[in-house]
């Protein structure tokens, strides 16, 4: 049995600590407070509905996935339509698209906060400055912050969906198109009734992929503002983070986890659902 | 090197699920014989084919090859070649180490490698094309490169599973004849499957027809073509099939829409059959059983006239020079020593 | 087609506009790590500057040296590399050829532990790796990097051992060439695309890798990306050595993207346009 290997593998490294995980956020375990470790049953659940911190950070969560996601495909998508029609170049557009997919979250998040975004030096703020919309603190200002984080996972993921969708508009065969042509549909019909259609699968896997990476994003946020300021870039991953690891509260984490987790589950289970539904 | 190759099938059952696909076959084949498996998609001959290869594992019965029961045994153990009707040549290797692939799989020295590789090469007329990779060859050359990699071998037992519905029209009728011939001058026992019924006439010196799982017929091809023994086998056989008309029968006479009609032998008391008639039987004239003409095919040599002789539809194939309208009255003829009689609930032949 | 002036010169536009946004930021970090911190903090930005490689002398050879980094993320990925294709290539070729029904169940299987949020698992593989004293060593990491590369390398080399036709095996076996030989010589050698691809990917997650670095990670174990970190919380200011940094972090990233581009579009569709529709 060659898979057994690899199944023994994926149970030890991800089913079991899955289950760990599970008995873990029924525990109160306090790093700082260790004497007051113990079963908890589902306490950490109940706090969740009066933390008023943890409704934010799965507002915040919904928030950034959803706009991140959509952005990725209508760009991706666009500019795919786009560069089809560019004869040649096409090599060096991948290119450039390739670059932001290779980097490390961690260092995009980091580049972004110093080289693009700080107030006066950025160069997003030197470009802004010189359209006239003034200077701003990108990542100071909450809601700024917000947008600023969605850009910045925009930016890097964008290109997936770009040179994923280019494969596929590539792939689908030419003389479809030229029938619609015969058959009397202008550009836009071709597009909504010829193009979209046959486009479908690849978008929605793009769509359940990118979901899938929105939900656990963390380093980027991570790195360009840790969360805040205060706790208006705290999404989901990130208080798990912060109360495990910095506050040191591993039960109440494992159980924000949790949810995480089954959010996760959730929408994947209905996506596939819908995949499969059409 | 030959006279090993004999085959014997004995009751090979083989079911997919609540599926089966073999019923209980039974087959013997002589050294040295082509012999092909023939029969409509589905009826179970590619299955035999590679039970007989050992890459199916089968329910029940034996697979006896040289007196040797090899049931269960691994394909690499039985000593025989096969060539898949996408060749599946290894596309990452070039057609010499394609070739001496099999050489190379059971260590035999270099210098013999190459001497065989060679050899196999040219007498599939490839020798030039050794270097290349199997994506640079044309599916003809792909499939002489599938050829020489199965003799190089020296196989006793020499498999091929449709080698020709790949290539063109032309180059199958070519390629045909060579591989009859190859097969005469290697000596070798070749199981050939196709379901193309000229193919099997023309290549094998006998045939098995499959159908539904089953064997219906074994026989020379001659044989078969000359009396099917049912209707199935009947209106395989032949392009365009047996004509089969619906016709009362009584003592020596048979009565097709009110005609009479003299046959050979006494069939005894009076009952319905189906009458079976091949179309380049059938002939056009003056007086017979009448009939009108719906349509004419010209096909360059030959000419193919669709007729309906009351409700039956009826080919006739007659010579290319035959010049008939279309709504035109006819009438048939056909010899009674071409006449088939078939019965239409067993749906058997009906021998007097 | 009607190809206008002015609509060639607004493809073209647009063309540029893409590079721009994406590459003019990279390209950004590229020269201001060859600034000197004067430089980077001038008003208005120079463009023309004196070029310096004062900032790479400070991260190769200064006091907080990137080098170590640099190791400890080779060690890293290389490790989970080879790891992982060890397992995953048997692994993939197990599931092609399994029947439908157990197929599409471990295939399931394989999926759902590639969607698990790395924050959930974070926490017992902490504890976990804390009881055994594998927490900061190397083996423990690759072990745990194994997590999200293994589930994504089997699920792309399945694919490509799909594409195999199963009669080019069996004309193998009639070869007598045997299980093993017949996937040593007939088989491998085929999804070689698909071995290269997927170990381009697991090396460029296996090096971006941050939040099990980070955490599971610590003085010994600390690969570029948790150094990068690191030097923005302690440095607030140095922006040419941070540019210099990310550009030595990164630089094997970037390189494996050029030269790999094929590769990675190919690995980000497979899964897209053909490998996700099967099972």
């Amino acid at each position: 049995m060659l898979f057994a290997p690899a199944l023994v593998l994926l149970v030890v490294t991800t089913s079991a600590p899955l289950v760990y995980l599970l008995w873990t956020s029924l525990m109160r375990i306090d790093l700082t407070m260790p004497f007051l470790s113990g079963f908890a049953g589902a306490a950490n659940y109940v706090k969740m509905g009066s933390d008023p911190r943890f409704w934010n950070s799965l507002l915040l969560t919904l928030i950034y996935t959803t706009t991140t996601v959509v952005l990725q495909v209508v760009l991706g998508l666009s500019l795919a339509l786009l560069v089809m029609q560019i004869p040649r170049g096409q090599t060096v557009l991948r290119v450039a698209a390739i670059l932001p997919i290779v980097l490390a979250p961690v260092v995009v998040g980091l580049f972004w906060r110093t080289l693009l975004l700080s107030p006066d030096f950025g160069l997003v703020d030197l470009v802004s400055h010189a359209l006239g919309f003034g200077s701003h603190a990108w990542l100071g200002d909450p809601q700024l912050a917000l947008v600023s984080v969605i850009a910045i996972h925009t930016w890097q993921w964008t290109p997936f969906a770009f040179l994923v969708l280019l494969a596929s508009l590539a792939s689908l065969p030419p003389d479809v198109f030229e029938a619609a042509r015969i058959d009397r549909a202008n550009a836009w019909q071709r597009f909504r009734r010829i193009t979209l259609p046959l486009l479908r699968p690849a978008i929605v896997i793009v769509v359940i992929m990118r979901t899938m990476i929105a939900l656990s994003a963390f380093a980027a946020i991570f790195a360009a503002t840790g969360g805040g300021p205060g706790t208006a870039t705290e999404i989901l991953n990130l208080y798990a983070y912060r109360t495990s690891f910095t506050e040191f509260n591993l039960g109440y984490g494992a159980a924000l986890a949790v949810v995480l987790l089954a959010i996760t589950l959730v929408i994947s289970f209905l996506m596939f659902r819908m995949r499969r539904g059409r | 090197m030959s006279r090993g190759g004999s085959v014997s099938l004995r009751n090979i059952v083989k079911r997919h699920g609540s599926l089966t696909v073999l019923k209980g076959v039974d087959l013997d084949i002589r050294p040295g014989e082509f012999f092909a498996l023939l029969g409509p998609s589905g009826s179970g001959k590619t299955t035999t084919l590679r039970i007989l290869a050992g890459l199916e594992s089968h329910d029940a019965g034996s697979v006896v090859l040289d007196g040797r029961d090899v049931t269960g045994s691994e394909p690499g153990e039985r000593d025989v070649a096969m060539v898949f009707q996408s060749y599946a040549l290894y596309p990452h290797m070039s057609v010499y180490e394609n070739i001496a692939f099999p050489l190379r799989m059971v260590k035999t020295p270099n210098a013999e490698i190459d001497r065989a590789v060679r050899e196999s090469a040219s007498r599939v007329k490839i020798a030039h094309l050794l270097e290349r990779r199997p994506g640079q060859l044309s599916g003809g050359q792909q499939q002489r490169c599938a050829l020489a990699r199965a003799i190089v071998r020296k196989p006793r037992l020499f498999l091929l599973d449709e080698p020709l519905s790949n290539l063109d029209a032309k180059l199958r009728l070519e390629t045909r004849v060579e591989l009859r011939k190859l097969q005469r001058a290697l000596d070798v026992t070749a199981v050939y499957v196709t379901h193309d019924q000229e193919e099997a006439m023309t290549i094998a010196d006998r045939l098995a027809v499959f159908m539904d799982g089953n064997i219906v017929q074994v026989g020379t091809p001659e044989e078969v073509f000359r009396r099917p023994v049912s209707i199935e086998v009947a209106t395989f056989l032949g392009s365009p099939p047996m004509n089969l008309i619906p016709a009362r029968l009584a003592g020596r006479e048979a009565a097709i829409e009110g005609h009479r009609l003299q046959l050979e032998s006494d069939y005894g008391a009076e009952r319905e059959v189906l009458l079976g008639v091949q179309p380049s039987r059938i002939d056009i004239g003056a007086e017979g059983i009448p009939a009108q003409v719906d349509l004419v095919e010209h096909l360059g040599d030959s000419v193919i006239v669709d007729l309906a002789l009351g409700a039956t539809r009826v080919r006739a194939k007659l010579p290319e020079r035959t010049r008939l309208a279309e709504g035109a009255n006819v009438h048939l003829r056909f010899d009674a020593s071409d006449v088939h009689l078939f019965d239409p609930q067993t749906r058997q032949r009906i021998t007097a | 087609m009607r190809h206008t002036f002015a609509r060639r010169f607004a493809l073209a536009a647009s063309a540029g506009m893409l590079l721009s946004v994406w590459g003019f930021p990279v390209l950004w970090a590229l020269l201001t790590s060859f600034k000197t911190e004067r430089d980077v903090l001038a008003y208005p930005p120079k463009v023309v500057f004196e070029p310096t490689l004062a900032a790479y002398r400070d991260v190769l050879f200064g006091a907080s040296s990137i080098v170590p980094n640099l190791v400890s993320s080779i060690i890293l990925s290389l490790g989970a590399t080879f790891l992982t294709l060890l397992v995953a290539v048997p692994a993939g070729y197990a599931l092609a050829r399994l029947e439908l029904p157990t197929k599409r169940a471990s295939g399931f299987y394989v999926l759902a532990t590639q969607m698990l949020p790395p924050v959930g698992l974070i926490i017992p593989y902490y504890l976990v790796l804390q009881k055994v004293g594998l927490l900061d060593t190397y083996v423990g990491l690759i072990v745990i990097y194994l997590t999200f590369s293994l589930p994504f390398a089997i699920w792309l080399l399945v694919s490509y051992f799909e594409d195999i036709p199963r009669e080019m095996e069996e004309a193998a076996l009639l070869d007598r060439a045997g299980r093993f030989r017949t996937l040593w010589y007939v088989i491998l050698p085929q999804v070689r695309g698909g071995i290269a691809v997927t170990t381009v990917f697991i090396f460029l997650n296996a090096w971006n890798e941050f939040l099990f670095a980070v955490v599971l990670g610590g003085n010994r174990v600390r690969p570029v990306t948790v150094a990068m970190f690191n030097f923005i919380s302690v440095e607030q200011t140095r922006w040419a050595s941070l540019a210099a940094g990310a550009m030595i972090a990164m630089g094997p990233v970037m390189l494996l993207g050029l030269i790999a581009q094929k590769h990675i579009v190919k690995g980000l569709t497979v899964g897209a346009v053909k490998g996700g529709g099967r099972r």
